[in-house]
């Protein structure tokens, strides 16, 4: 790859060279530096409290083999966000979601996040309250345009929806001081949870409550490890309890000089679900997936994801799914994906898929969390 | 019981008053200052790396541990950092260094500014709306740094103010003496044209007297593209520049292809302290960078 990468520029190199021996260089293009050099220690500063506001395009096309329509050309979603410190001891974040309706093909407006969040309680203690998305396995925190594939995992999908799970309530985290000086998080979140295959919003008083251990390792200066373990326990469609394990591993290396050329990313995950379905009677059900991503020169990474899920309600019928994936990231404000998968059900037809996706993004968008 | 109380006191008396701050810095050049003026006062850890591009640092987990015990943060400012330090300070969990708190320190305070754009727009790639952020790279504003660290130092610790003060005369002495010899070696030189591959010396440029004519990258923060390659050999041979300069963030490909076929030098300068194993200190960054197109010149 680096060997077509080098020749694709020396070709275009010498194509440029031949075309510019014919131009007369007195004509120039203005330098790039033309710009005045203008010592001031006085009027830099542009107050504002205007929050940091942002705009999130999400375009896909897609192929597939199976149903009487598979090619789709859609503006999956628009994402708007609005994020600022409220005063000293708090911030705040909105971020509203304009989506398509996969099946009717209509536009309707959404609130994804809505979070107050401390920055100044004692003991390193962190409060969030709002709606938000719930500390229970690592790659739910994401939203969609964040990920490095085009769609979640298939155990999310399976259990929360296309988009993971939602819930409203409050979070609150703890770092576990430690003599090793390792970093060590608790959360934990309570509230109503959103109506997904797995969790429903309930009638009654029975809350959804998650708790994530998460710890975390610098195993150089150039690789990290993350491993959390988190459990979630909730009321379903039926009315009773839903419980969730969850367990996930991350390991990541980036040289830490060219950390814009190269990077690695191996993350595995695994939920197991218990859902009670009727007194003295339950559905155990499992779901996992593993990535890898090389990043093989500064715009370009490849990847490929196995993902295996079963569903809440269903003992027996479960999903395979192979992904491979090749991304261009032309800079931080534009991903464009293109993805190839195949699709294993044993309740259906095998699917074979290509997807497309493009994201781009305009405005200040925060840092998205390591 | 009175007994044990003083033996106690006895005991955590040391502690008190031997009390280090603790200072994380976003870079280790602010690092190296924030020793020189705290001297044994201070216990300074630095995130990024000197052979690390400051804009683009990951903002791991275990930076956040640390900052959630600072006394006092020291960032470059300008946006240099926006990529990664308001992630870490929003879950730091530590009101001290908050923008607005006691400790936060913004190390571009008094600092005259080179470069604030007019216009603002990402069409001309990574622009810095406030001005260009990589001031460090003038040993001058070294002094300006060191102070708006000494008045943070001394108004947390009161108790050892005169200290400050005296290790910011004896900091401030030697930039004074040292800038004397540092211009003297590159006299000879002003106004030697050079190519550099990213909008990230126009301070040490300013200083030192080098006229940076243009960049391998086509706009900030856009890789080399071939068409900005070919106009930057183009100029090379009209105006005879011979010197390219590089960052030790950057690979040397796109400088070396413009070399080869210009018969000019690839110089990496260091970015900031530790770039190189023989950079231990802010003085040592401007001996390396000065000697290294000494070099290159002659």
């Amino acid at each position: 790859m680096r060997i077509l990468y080098r020749f694709i520029i020396v070709y275009s190199l010498c194509v440029a060279l031949q075309a510019q021996s014919s131009v007369d260089t007195s004509s120039s293009e203005p330098l790039q530096n033309d710009a005045p050099i203008v010592p001031d220690a006085g009027s830099r500063i542009m107050p504002s409290t205007n929050p940091d506001i942002s705009a999130i395009g999400d375009f896909r096309t897609s192929y597939g083999n199976q149903g009487p329509r598979n090619i789709e050309i859609y503006f999956n979603a628009l994402e708007v966000q609005l994020s600022s410190v409220v005063d000293p001891y708090a911030e705040a974040k909105f971020l509203f979601s304009f989506g398509k309706d996969s099946l009717n093909g209509d536009y309707s407006a959404g609130l994804e996040i809505a979070t107050l969040t401390s920055l100044s309680l004692p003991n390193s203690v962190q409060a969030t309250l709002g709606k938000f998305k719930p500390h229970f396995t690592k790659v739910n925190q994401l939203h969609p345009h964040a990920l490095s594939f085009i769609e979640f995992p298939v155990m999310i999908k399976n259990y929360f929806g296309d988009e993971g799970l939602f819930m409203e309530g409050l979070s609150m985290s703890f770092l576990i001081p430690n003599s090793w000086d390792i970093y060590q998080e608790v959360v934990v979140d309570i509230g109503r949870s959103a109506t997904t295959p797995a969790l429903d919003y309930g009638s009654g008083n029975r809350l959804l409550t998650t708790a994530q251990l998460n710890t975390f390792l610098d195993l150089s200066d150039n690789s990290t490890l993350g491993i959390g373990i988190s459990g979630l326990s909730g009321v379903n469609v039926l009315e009773r309890y839903t419980k969730m394990t969850g367990l996930d591993l991350t390991y990541k290396w980036k040289p830490v000089q060219f950390n814009t050329y190269h990077s690695f990313t191996w993350q595995t995950e695994a939920v197991m679900c218990r859902t009670d379905t009727s007194a003295g009677s339950y559905v155990r059900s499992f779901g996992a997936y593993s990535l890898f991503e090389y990043q093989i020169e500064k715009r370009i990474f490849l990847g490929t994801r196995f993902d295996y899920a079963g569903l809440p309600m269903s003992e027996t019928m479960d999903e395979r799914r192979v992904t491979v994936l090749l991304r261009l990231q032309p800079t931080e404000f534009q991903v464009f994906a293109l993805e190839f998968q195949h699709a294993n059900r044993n309740y259906a037809t095998s699917v074979y898929q290509v997807m497309f996706r493009a994201i781009f993004g305009i405005g200040t968008h925060a840092a998205h969390a390591y | 019981m009175k007994k044990y109380v003083s033996l106690l006191l006895l005991l955590f008396a040391p502690l008190c008053t031997h009390a280090q701050l603790k200072i994380v810095t976003t870079i280790p050049d602010l690092k190296s200052i924030a020793e020189y003026i705290g001297g044994d006062r201070v216990n300074v850890f630095s995130i990024a790396t000197g052979y690390q591009n400051p804009h683009f640092v990951d903002p791991k987990p275990s930076y956040i541990l640390k900052l959630s015990k600072a006394d006092i943060f020291i960032t470059v400012g300008l946006d240099l950092e926006t990529g990664w330090v308001p992630a870490l300070l929003n879950s730091a969990r530590n009101q001290r260094i908050q923008k607005g708190g006691d400790g936060y320190v913004d190390a571009s305070t008094n600092i005259p500014l080179l470069q604030i754009p007019t216009s603002v727009n990402r069409g001309e790639g990574d622009i810095h709306i406030y001005g260009n952020p990589h001031y460090w790279l003038d040993p001058l504003n070294g002094k300006i740094i060191a102070q708006t660290i000494a008045a943070t130092l001394s108004r947390l610790d009161p108790g050892h103010q005169v200290q400050f003060r005296a290790n910011l005369k004896i900091f401030t002495e030697k930039i004074d003496a040292k800038i004397k010899e540092w211009e003297g070696k590159l006299t000879r030189f002003k106004n030697t044209k050079v190519i550099a591959y990213h909008n990230e010396w126009p301070y040490f440029e300013h200083r030192f007297g080098l006229t940076i004519v243009d960049f391998l990258e086509p706009k900030p923060g856009i890789p080399p593209t071939a068409s900005q390659l070919t106009k930057i050999i183009s100029i090379m041979k009209s105006e005879q520049i011979s010197i390219i300069i590089n960052s030790p963030y950057f690979m040397s490909e796109s400088a070396d292809l413009v070399a080869r076929n210009t018969g000019g030098k690839v110089v990496t300068l260091a970015t900031s302290v530790g770039a190189t194993e023989t950079i231990k200190s802010y003085f040592d960054l401007f001996d390396y960078n000065v000697d290294q197109i000494l070099t290159a010149i002659q």
